[in-house]
């Protein structure tokens, strides 16, 4: 069997970090003796990648993605473990290596800021050592699946933050990376750019099956593109599999939303025990009920009320990563 | 060696250069300054007789040669170096399958050719002002050529070495402006070395400084014998060699650090 796309193993890495206090007392004294302090960004973290699959990187600010995934592409080295990507050791920097992956930041431009994107392109296209007929047919396919024909001829400096991530993205997948690392890739934009770009990278991973690391803080993101998510807090692994795995790990419980008859809302009959109400407003009722009694609960209230509606569903995904993350645990 | 990557980087960088030519101009424009003002001093000073053995024809010719060869060699793209180093810049750069210093090559390039969009008819017509005297041989025509090259070769690969301090050093740049300060005195901008005093002659032949600039223009204008110019181009790459090295010395072990400590 093929090794898989992505090895990761035992990967660790620390940075010792120079440390001093505000102030000016402060600065003139670590001219003279500098104190450090060693930071634990990633601790023993293991796990593989198969070819084609995309897997969402998800933990608070300061977890320890983006150093994950720097050395996955070859800008750090790391203290301890290995990894290997595509076969390739990635701190090594092989130029065979760097032709195969590609890494979008999203709060860091490759873009030539002075010239139009189209020029850029073809600079990198001719680094990567595209042919010409190839690099247009790569060029047509991304400005089409991602409607920016109209951008082409403006300066970067007058693309707008969304518009200009749609040139990342293309400068990006240019010479046909086998690996993608995508960083935070819908920093700061709307919602509707956020949309467009996820369609365009669940499409483009469909077309050409792509291997892809996305981290994000939009769980948007994350569901539309990851069916498998890694969770990392404080450095370490929490948690691998599917993000509906992770919920329901993490939350124990279901929301039955309820409507009765009349617009009206019960406050005088009994609840199973286990069973709390969450919210009571505007006729709506949801209820907080333990995962197994759902179904038995679910009867119960049609039986003994006047439901006009009832739905059963998961709490929202923000909710159990905001409990992760203030918890620090599962 | 990726060279077709990286001429296809020069050419973009000079696209995106030209859209700034009249800033550019601007500090083309501030780098003539000193040399005309000594150009100025220097030919008011010898009159119509000579200081030093050097006539007023034989001042501007040697100014107008040094106001190009400072153009031509100076160096301005290591200034921005430790800037892409702290701030981070550098990441893209390490991603790509192709050695980051053809993106200080690139803007060298790109550089010279606009400075010398501006520079090139300024002194045109400053010479037919000044009324340069000078007689070239085709020795000193020949040699002049390599010891141009050699020259922007040792400028720029020595502030190369000391820009890439900023992998240890946040404000490593303040040694290229110690740099630019020893290359004004030394290397032949506030006086031609010919007419320093003794021990500082000394000095300018010993250290790398007027083989960064003085040394092509002293060729040009005739100043040098055969055993100065061979001494002087053995000089020369000598410490170009030097210069090469340490920049792939500090690169590897900034870089080593870089990836330590992350960017």
């Amino acid at each position: 069997m093929a090794e898989p796309q992505i090895v990761v193993r035992h990967l660790s890495k620390t940075y010792r970090v120079p440390e001093r206090e505000a102030g000016l007392v402060a600065s003139l004294k670590s001219l003279a003796r500098r104190s450090y302090r060693d930071v634990e960004a990633v601790r023993d973290i293991s796990f593989t990648v198969e070819r084609g699959e995309v897997v969402g990187f998800i933990g608070p600010n300061g977890a320890g993605k983006t150093t994950t995934l720097k050395m996955l592409a070859g800008l750090l080295y790391p203290t301890a473990g290995e990894a290997r990507v595509a076969g390739f050791v990635p701190w090594k920097r092989q130029a065979d290596y760097l032709q195969r992956i590609s890494m979008v930041l999203g709060n860091k431009s490759q873009m030539l800021w002075d010239i139009p994107p189209l020029d850029t392109f073809h600079v990198l296209g001719e680094i990567y050592g595209v042919t010409p007929a190839a690099l247009e047919r790569t060029l047509d396919e991304l400005i089409e699946l991602l409607e920016m024909r109209e951008l082409l001829a403006k300066p970067v400096r007058n693309l707008s933050l969304g518009e200009r991530m749609k040139c990342e993205l293309v400068a990006g997948l240019l010479h046909r990376p086998q690996v993608l690392f995508l960083d935070e890739p819908t920093l700061g934009l709307d919602v509707s750019m956020q949309g467009r770009l996820r369609r365009f990278l669940a499409e483009y991973n469909r077309r050409h099956g792509v291997t892809a690391i996305l981290t994000s803080h939009y769980m948007a993101d994350v569901v539309a593109l990851c069916p498998r998510v890694i969770l990392i807090h404080h450095g370490q692994l929490l948690y691998d599999g599917e993000l509906n795995g992770l919920a329901r790990r993490l939350a124990p419980f279901k929301l039955i939303r309820l409507t009765l008859r009349n617009g009206q809302t019960k406050t005088d009959w009994r609840l199973p025990p286990g069973v709390d109400v969450v919210e009571c407003q505007n006729g709506q009722m949801t209820l907080r009920v333990p995962r197994a009694e759902a179904p038995s609960v679910t009867a119960h209230l049609l039986n003994a009320l006047p439901v006009a509606d009832l739905a059963v569903e998961d709490p929202p995904i923000e909710a159990v990563i905001d409990q992760i993350y203030q918890e620090g645990n599962l | 060696m990726n060279l077709r990557g990286g001429w296809a980087l020069i050419k973009s960088m000079w696209l995106s250069w030209m859209q700034h030519r009249g800033f550019f101009f601007l500090l083309a424009f501030g780098w003539m300054v000193p040399p005309l003002i000594y150009l100025l001093v220097w030919s008011t000073a010898a009159g119509g007789g000579t200081v030093g053995g050097f006539t007023r024809g034989q001042f501007v010719a040697y100014y107008l040669v040094l106001i190009l060869v400072n153009q031509l060699t100076y160096s301005q793209t290591n200034w921005t170096v430790g800037d892409v180093i702290r701030i981070g810049d550098l990441n893209p750069w390490l991603l790509r399958p192709l050695s980051p210093l053809y993106h200080a090559l690139a803007s060298e390039v790109a550089g010279k050719v606009v400075y010398m969009a501006f520079v090139v008819p300024v002194s045109a017509v400053l010479a037919l002002v000044l009324r340069p005297e000078l007689h070239v041989t085709p020795r000193d025509g020949l040699a002049f050529v390599p010891a141009l090259a050699l020259a922007w070769g040792l400028r720029f690969f020595w502030g190369y070495w000391l820009a890439l301090l900023a992998f240890w050093a946040t404000r490593a740049d303040a040694l290229l402006a110690v740099q630019d300060a020893l290359v004004f005195l030394l290397a032949g901008q506030v006086a031609p070395v010919a007419l320093l005093p003794g021990a500082m002659r000394g000095l300018a032949t010993a250290l790398p400084f007027r083989y960064m600039l003085g040394f092509p223009v002293e060729v040009l204008t005739g100043q040098l014998g055969a055993a100065e110019l061979l001494s002087g181009f053995a000089w020369q790459v000598g410490w170009l060699a030097l210069a090469v090295t340490l920049s792939a010395l500090v690169w590897r072990l900034g870089l080593r650090r870089y990836a330590a400590v992350g960017g």
